[in-house]
């Protein structure tokens, strides 16, 4: 539900610009057969996040993957194919961004930050969800590659959460007329940074403690305590009077129109491949070092 | 204001973050898994 | 395995527990610190608050249509911030940011002088969700600045 903290001066053009939207997204974009296209780009961010997270831990029998050798056959062949087909997506999606769609009536250029600014947001978030999950697998199941994998996710996470800071601040200078406000949104964000920090240090710290390149378990509590603010972000600008703006993308639809809108599903859906792919990357690379260091003792003690 | 400024700082910044851990991320598989390859040969 | 599987379920029940807990807890937190981590007051709160005077603050709300006034110095400008419920009255000195328009949102940082107006120190726009082409808006972001000028420019004089 799209929600202004300030009482909005009610809008005649609302109802006409929703209905506007279908008919100039058919109309604009070269990628887009019918007008239900918009509903499905709209959806996709939360459709995504949500089917993933579902997909990953329901469909996979819990221990199916402990092998690492098994993880190993479906990762290797798979990384390339996510790492280009998201930069190749990532590209198209900012040259469109930058190129083809009008500018804002009220912010005219600036709103181009907006592809990558909103994906950069909902993969700094996710990345902390998949923490979150990873914890649970790993404190619960005790599945070996949970460790690996939240320690993994933890750098792209903390990249992305800090593009979305350092955009989120140049987009507000030109139209806000300021770089940083200590509103809950930013506030927010940035505790997130700071929560990727921490995790990352104790990560790193324990990993080769005896924990075989994963995570402790210590940490991955640190990650489930630290999901609290995932949905402190999400709602503080519903909560509370923020600089910020309120939401244009819910499960209700978008009050961004489809002619500016568009080619933000290309920009998030290549941005979550490329972390898909750098997740991967890192958990084999974690798993190869693993794998010489076990080595090493073993020939250490003869 | 001049929007350009701040809309091409953005994606700069953003391009250099996401090419420089490509970059990172690659890299340390590959030392990584050679490594763990070479060691395989050895035996 | 029996064994196993308990060990099994009392960890699941665990997180289960745990995570409501925390869930729980920063909810509580949270609408705790509603009135705390609030960034501005609208009108209405300063209205039933009773803001004294000369205490610093941040005032927001909608610019009201047809409320801009400059004064014949050429950088006072007077307005009027409303969130449809209370109305204040408002000045500033300076240069306002391009987005400060008549009908969008302004966070105005200051405080009320002994009359009840809010004199602003600076302003910062506030933008609503919505963003659209300059088409759908009837006409284009360059004209309609200037439409707006014009229209502050003739009522100052």
């Amino acid at each position: 539900m799209p929600v202004c903290r300030l009482p909005v001066t009610k809008n005649p053009r609302n109802k006409k610009s929703c209905l506007a939207t279908e008919q100039s997204v058919a109309a604009r974009c070269p990628f887009c057969l019918t007008p239900y296209m918009s509903n499905f780009i709209v959806h996709f961010g939360q459709l995504a996040t949500g089917l993933g997270a579902w997909a990953g831990v329901k469909t996979m029998p819990m221990h199916a993957y402990a092998n690492p050798a098994r993880f190993l056959s479906i990762a290797r062949p798979v990384t390339p194919w996510l790492f280009w087909g998201g930069l190749v997506l990532i590209v198209l999606g900012c040259a469109c961004g930058l190129f083809l769609t009008p500018a804002d009536y009220l912010q005219g250029q600036t709103v181009r930050i907006l592809y990558i600014h909103v994906p950069a947001a909902w993969l700094g978030m996710g990345g902390w969800t998949g923490i979150a999950i990873a914890a649970v697998m790993q404190l619960v199941w005790r599945h070996p590659l949970a460790a690996i994998a939240g320690r993994a996710i933890a750098a792209p996470g903390a990249l992305f959460t800090a593009i979305c800071l350092v955009t989120g601040s140049l987009w507000g200078r030109p139209t806000w007329g300021t770089y940083w406000q200590w509103d809950g949104r930013m506030t927010s964000m940035l505790v997130l940074f700071f929560l990727y920090l921490g995790y990352i240090a104790l990560g790193n710290a324990s990993a080769s403690n005896g924990n075989a390149g994963g995570v402790s378990r210590v940490t991955a509590i640190f990650g489930l305590v630290g999901a609290v603010n995932i949905p402190i972000i999400n709602r503080s600008v519903v909560w509370w009077n923020t600089l910020h703006q309120g939401p244009s993308i819910t499960l209700r639809g978008s009050s961004i129109d489809g002619a500016i809108l568009w080619p933000l599903g290309l920009t998030v859906l290549g941005f979550s491949l490329w972390f898909g792919a750098i997740v991967l990357m890192r958990m084999r690379a974690i798993l190869a070092e693993t794998k010489v260091e076990a080595r090493m003792q073993r020939l250490a003690r003869g | 204001m001049n929007p350009w400024p701040f809309v091409i700082a953005a994606y700069a910044l953003t391009f250099a973050g996401t090419l420089g851990l490509s970059i990172a991320a690659w890299r340390a598989m590959r030392a990584a898994e050679q490594r763990a390859d070479s060691l395989k040969r050895d035996r | 395995m029996a064994m196993t599987l308990k060990a099994k379920h009392q960890r699941l029940v665990l997180a289960l527990v745990a995570l409501v807990a925390l869930i729980g807890a920063g909810l509580l937190a949270a609408s705790a610190l509603k009135d705390e981590a609030a960034y501005f007051y609208t009108p209405t709160d300063a209205r039933t608050k009773g803001m004294e005077p000369g205490r610093a603050i941040r005032l927001g709300g909608m610019v009201v249509k047809d409320s801009i006034r400059r004064a014949p110095d050429g950088v006072t400008i007077r307005f009027a911030v409303t969130d449809n419920k209370a109305t204040v009255p408002a000045t500033f000195s300076g240069i306002a940011p391009d987005l400060f328009k008549e009908g969008t949102g302004v966070v105005a940082e200051g405080a009320f002088d002994a009359k009840g107006t809010f004199v602003a120190t600076n302003l910062l726009a506030k933008h609503d969700e919505r963003y659209m082409p300059p088409e759908l808006e009837g006409m284009t972001y360059d004209d309609k600045a200037r439409d707006d000028m014009a229209r502050t420019m003739t009522v100052a004089k």
